[in-house]
C-alpha cells in the first residue's frame, strides 16, 4: 500500500513538469521585426510608414492585419493613429498640415510606432527623429550645358539654415527604375551642382523626369523634389511602314519568297499527281467506250 | 485486272470474313479509346490543372507524343519513298506497311496538340491572323501539305489493288464495299498507257513525300531549336529529329511486320531476309543517331554555358535511368542485336526494334520536360509540381488512347485494303517466274 502511495505522489509530482513541457511548445512567440521610415515627396506631402515583418527559414515574411499606433513626441507621447498593415505588413499615416507636430529640445520631431503583439506575435516599438527639410530643385541651361543645382534648408527659428555635408542623388525615372545620375555633396551654403548628360533619351518630345532625393538620411529621412523638362533626346518610337523584321506585322522578304516557292514546288508536284489521276480515269472511260462500241 | 487467287486471300485475310480475335481485340483496343475520351472529358469540364502541367512545365506527355507520332509519320515516308525510288527487290511485302504508318500517324498526332491548347476555340486565329515569321505556322502548313501528299501517296499505290478487288468475282463482300472499289479504282484495267501514268505519278510523289518528310520534320524540330531555352537551341535539331524519326520509324516498321505475319500468317510473304534487312537498316540508322545524340550533348558539355551545364546535370542525377535507357540501351542494344550473324532471328530482332521505340519515345521525354524544368531564372519557394512535371492519368489515358486509335486503324483498313500490296507481290511472282 505504502508503494503504491508513493508511486501515486511521484507520478502527481511529475504532472506538473510534463504539462509546463506541453504548454511552452504552444506559445513558441514570433518576434517581428519593425522599422519606422519618414517621406517627404516634391509636393510636400508627409507620411511616416511602419513595416511590420519576421524571419522564417531564413525569409523575411509581411504580418498583414496587425494593429500598429502611431505616435508623435519624446517623452510626452501623443497618439496620432492606429492602423492595420496591409497584405504587406505596411502601416501608413499621413501628416497632414493641420497636424500640429511637436518637437524635442533639438528642434527635431519624435515619432513612434508601436506593436501591442498578441498571444503568437511579440510586442515591438520604433522611435526616429526627424528634422524637416525644405529642397529646392533648379533646373537651367548655361552656356548650352544643362545644370542641374539643388539647395537644402532647414528652419532654424523662423530663420533658413543652410544644410552641409549632407548628400543628395540625382535620379532620372525610367522604364523599370529610377536611374542614378550623381550623387552630390551640399557644400556650405546648402548647395550642389551638377551637369546633366546630353544624350539620355526622352519621350517623343524629349520630355523626362528630374528627382533630387535624400534617401534614408538619419537627419531627414527620405526627402524628394521632382521636376518635369524637356532635356532629353526625342525618341522615335514609330515603326517604318517597309520595316520587315522578325516582331513586326510584316514578314521579311526572303521568308514570303522562300515559303512560296517551296509551296508552289511541292503543291505543283501534287497537281501533276492529280491530273495524272484524271488522265486514268479519262483513258478507262475511252476504253470502256471503246468496248461498248465493239 | 486478275490476280492469282491465293495471292489475293492470303493478302486480304480480314476484307471477306471478320475474325472473332479481330473483334474481341478491337473491343480491348476500343475500351482504353473510351477511357482516354473520358479524360478528355475530364480536361474540357476542368481544365488543363488536371494534366501535370503547370505555370513552368507548360508541354508535358502531348507534346512528346505529337513529336514522337509524327517522326514515325515522316519515317514511314521516307522509308516507303526511299525503297520505291531505288526499286528495292525485296521492299514489295513491307511498303504498305510504312506508308500506312505515315498516314495513321499523321493523322492521330496534331490531335495531341490539341490536347495541349488551353483555348482551342481561338484555333482559328492560326488561319485568320497567320504570321510567316513563327515557326507554328510553318508547322500549320507543312503538317496540312504532308497531310495531302502522304494521302495522294497511299491513293497511287492502292489504285491496283482496288482494280484488282473490283475485277475479283469471288469476292464476297458488302456491296457497298464492291462499290467503293470501283469508284477508287477510277476504271484502271493496267492498260501500258495508265501503267506509265501511274508509275510517274508514284515516282514523283515518292520524291516529293521524301523532301517534305525531311522539311516537315525539320520544320517541328526548329520550333525547339528556334528558341534560346537550354538544350534545345541547337543548329543539330533539324537533322538530328529527322534521323531519330527514321529510326522509331524502321523500329515500329520491324514490329508491325511481325505482329502481321504471326495474326495473318504470313510467314511465306514476310520472311527473315526482310527482318534481317529492315533491322540491317535499324542499326545504319541507330549509329548516325547515336553520333548525332554524342555530338549534340558532346557540344553542350563542353561548352560549358551555366544553363546547359545545369541541365546536363540534371539529365545525370534526376533523370539518370531514363537518359541511360534513352541514348545508350536503346542505341547499343539494337546494334549489338542485329550486328551479330548470330542473335539475328526473328524475334530477337522484333525485340531490337521494341527497345529502340521504347528508347526513342523516352528520348522524347528526355528532350521536352527537363528543358522546361530548367528555366533561366531560379524559382524558390514554390510547390514542387510547379517546377517538376510528373504526368496525370489523363495524360496517361489519352497517350494509351492514341496507341490503341493507331492500331484500330490498322484493323479498320485491314477491313477495306490489303495490308500487302497485291499489285506489287504479282509483278515479284512474274518476274520470279521469268527469271
Amino acid at each position: 500500500m505504502k508503494k503504491k502511495v508513493v508511486f501515486a505522489i511521484l507520478c502527481l509530482s511529475l504532472l506538473p513538469l510534463s504539462s509546463f513541457q506541453l504548454f511552452s511548445q504552444e506559445v513558441t512567440l514570433i518576434t517581428p521585426y519593425i522599422s519606422l521610415q519618414y517621406f517627404k515627396n516634391t509636393d510636400d506631402q508627409r507620411y511616416v510608414q511602419t513595416t511590420l515583418t519576421y524571419s522564417s527559414n531564413r525569409m523575411e515574411l509581411p504580418l498583414p492585419g496587425m494593429e500598429v499606433t502611431f505616435f508623435n513626441g519624446g517623452d510626452k507621447k501623443e497618439t496620432l493613429a492606429s492602423i492595420v498593415t496591409d497584405n504587406k505588413g505596411v502601416a501608413r499615416f499621413e501628416l497632414t498640415k493641420e497636424l500640429s507636430l511637436k518637437s524635442n529640445s533639438d528642434g527635431m520631431w519624435v515619432f513612434s510606432s508601436e506593436f501591442k503583439g498578441n498571444d503568437s506575435i511579440e510586442a515591438a516599438t520604433v522611435e526616429i527623429t526627424v528634422k524637416d527639410v525644405r529642397l529646392e530643385l533648379a533646373l537651367a541651361v548655361v552656356d548650352t550645358v544643362k545644370m542641374i543645382t539643388v539647395k537644402a534648408f532647414t528652419d532654424d527659428n523662423g530663420s533658413e539654415k543652410p544644410v552641409s555635408g549632407e548628400t543628395v542623388k540625382i535620379y532620372v525615372p525610367r522604364m523599370f527604375s529610377l536611374l542614378p545620375i550623381s550623387e552630390l555633396t551640399l557644400d556650405d551654403s546648402g548647395t550642389a551642382t551638377v551637369e546633366f548628360p546630353s544624350d539620355m533619351p526622352g519621350d517623343t518630345v524629349g520630355k523626362l523626369a528630374i528627382i533630387a532625393k535624400f534617401e534614408e538620411n538619419a537627419t531627414f529621412g527620405n526627402v524628394e523634389k521632382r521636376e518635369n523638362i524637356a532635356w532629353g533626346v526625342p525618341t522615335d518610337y514609330s515603326i517604318p511602314k517597309s520595316h520587315r523584321a522578325l516582331w513586326t506585322k510584316t514578314a521579311p522578304k526572303w521568308m514570303i519568297y522562300t515559303l512560296s516557292v517551296l509551296l508552289a514546288g511541292v503543291w505543283g508536284h501534287y497537281l501533276f499527281a492529280f491530273i495524272s489521276l484524271i488522265k486514268i480515269n479519262l483513258d478507262a472511260k475511252r476504253k470502256a467506250k471503246e468496248e461498248y462500241r465493239v | 485486272m486478275k490476280a492469282d487467287r491465293k495471292l489475293i486471300q492470303d493478302l486480304t485475310p480480314e476484307i471477306e470474313n471478320t475474325s472473332i480475335t479481330w473483334y474481341i481485340t478491337f473491343i480491348i483496343l476500343f475500351g482504353i479509346f473510351a477511357t482516354g475520351v473520358y479524360g478528355l472529358y475530364q480536361q474540357i469540364d476542368k481544365g488543363h490543372i488536371v494534366t501535370g502541367m503547370r505555370d513552368n512545365v507548360v508541354w508535358g506527355f502531348y507534346i512528346v507524343n505529337f513529336i514522337f507520332f509524327m517522326g514515325l509519320s515522316y519515317s514511314g515516308a521516307l522509308i516507303s519513298g526511299v525503297l520505291h525510288l531505288f526499286n528495292t527487290g525485296w521492299r514489295k511485302p513491307i511498303i504498305r506497311i510504312a506508308e500506312l504508318i505515315t498516314i495513321i500517324s499523321l493523322i492521330i498526332g496534331p490531335f495531341f496538340i490539341f490536347f495541349c491548347i488551353g483555348r482551342l476555340d481561338r484555333l482559328y486565329y492560326l488561319f485568320l491572323y497567320p504570321r510567316i515569321q513563327s515557326p507554328i505556322t510553318w508547322d500549320v502548313i507543312a503538317i496540312m501539305t504532308d497531310l495531302v501528299g502522304c494521302f495522294l501517296y497511299l491513293y497511287l499505290s492502292f489504285i491496283e489493288d482496288f482494280a484488282i478487288l473490283r475485277d475479283y468475282p469471288d469476292l464476297k463482300v458488302a456491296p457497298w464495299k464492291k462499290k467503293l472499289y470501283k469508284t477508287l479504282s477510277l476504271g484502271f484495267t493496267g492498260t501500258e498507257k495508265q501503267m506509265k501514268i501511274l508509275n510517274n505519278a508514284r515516282t514523283v510523289m515518292a520524291a516529293m513525300v521524301i523532301a517534305i518528310a525531311i522539311i516537315v520534320y525539320s520544320v517541328l524540330a526548329w520550333i525547339f531549336g528556334v528558341t534560346l531555352q537550354p538544350g534545345w537551341h541547337s543548329t543539330i535539331f533539324g537533322p538530328y529529329f529527322v534521323i531519330a524519326a527514321v529510326f522509331s520509324g524502321t523500329g515500329l516498321l520491324i514490329i508491325l511486320m511481325w505482329i502481321f505475319r504471326k495474326i495473318y500468317h504470313l510467314e511465306a510473304y514476310i520472311t527473315k531476309r526482310h527482318f534481317v534487312n529492315v533491322g540491317v537498316l535499324l542499326t545504319v540508322i541507330a549509329a548516325f543517331y547515336g553520333y548525332f545524340t554524342f555530338s549534340d550533348y558532346l557540344t553542350k558539355w563542353y561548352g560549358s554555358i551555366k544553363m546547359d551545364s545545369i541541365l546536363i546535370d540534371k539529365l545525370f542525377t534526376d533523370y539518370y535511368s531514363l537518359f541511360i535507357f534513352a541514348n545508350y540501351i536503346g542505341i547499343l542494344l539494337p546494334c549489338i542485336i542485329i550486328a551479330f550473324p548470330r542473335f539475328r532471328t526473328i524475334p530477337n530482332i522484333t525485340i531490337a526494334a521494341v527497345i529502340a521505340v521504347t528508347a526513342l519515345w523516352v528520348n522524347r521525354y528526355i528532350i521536352v520536360i527537363p528543358t522546361l524544368e530548367t528555366p533561366f531564372l531560379p524559382i524558390q519557394d514554390v510547390r514542387p509540381d510547379w517546377i517538376t512535371y510528373s504526368p496525370t492519368w489523363v495524360e496517361w489515358s489519352l497517350t494509351l488512347a492514341g496507341v490503341s486509335v493507331f492500331a484500330m486503324l490498322f484493323m479498320l483498313v485491314s477491313k477495306i485494303a490489303p495490308i500487302i500490296s497485291i499489285s506489287e507481290m504479282q509483278e515479284q511472282d512474274e518476274n520470279e517466274l521469268l527469271n
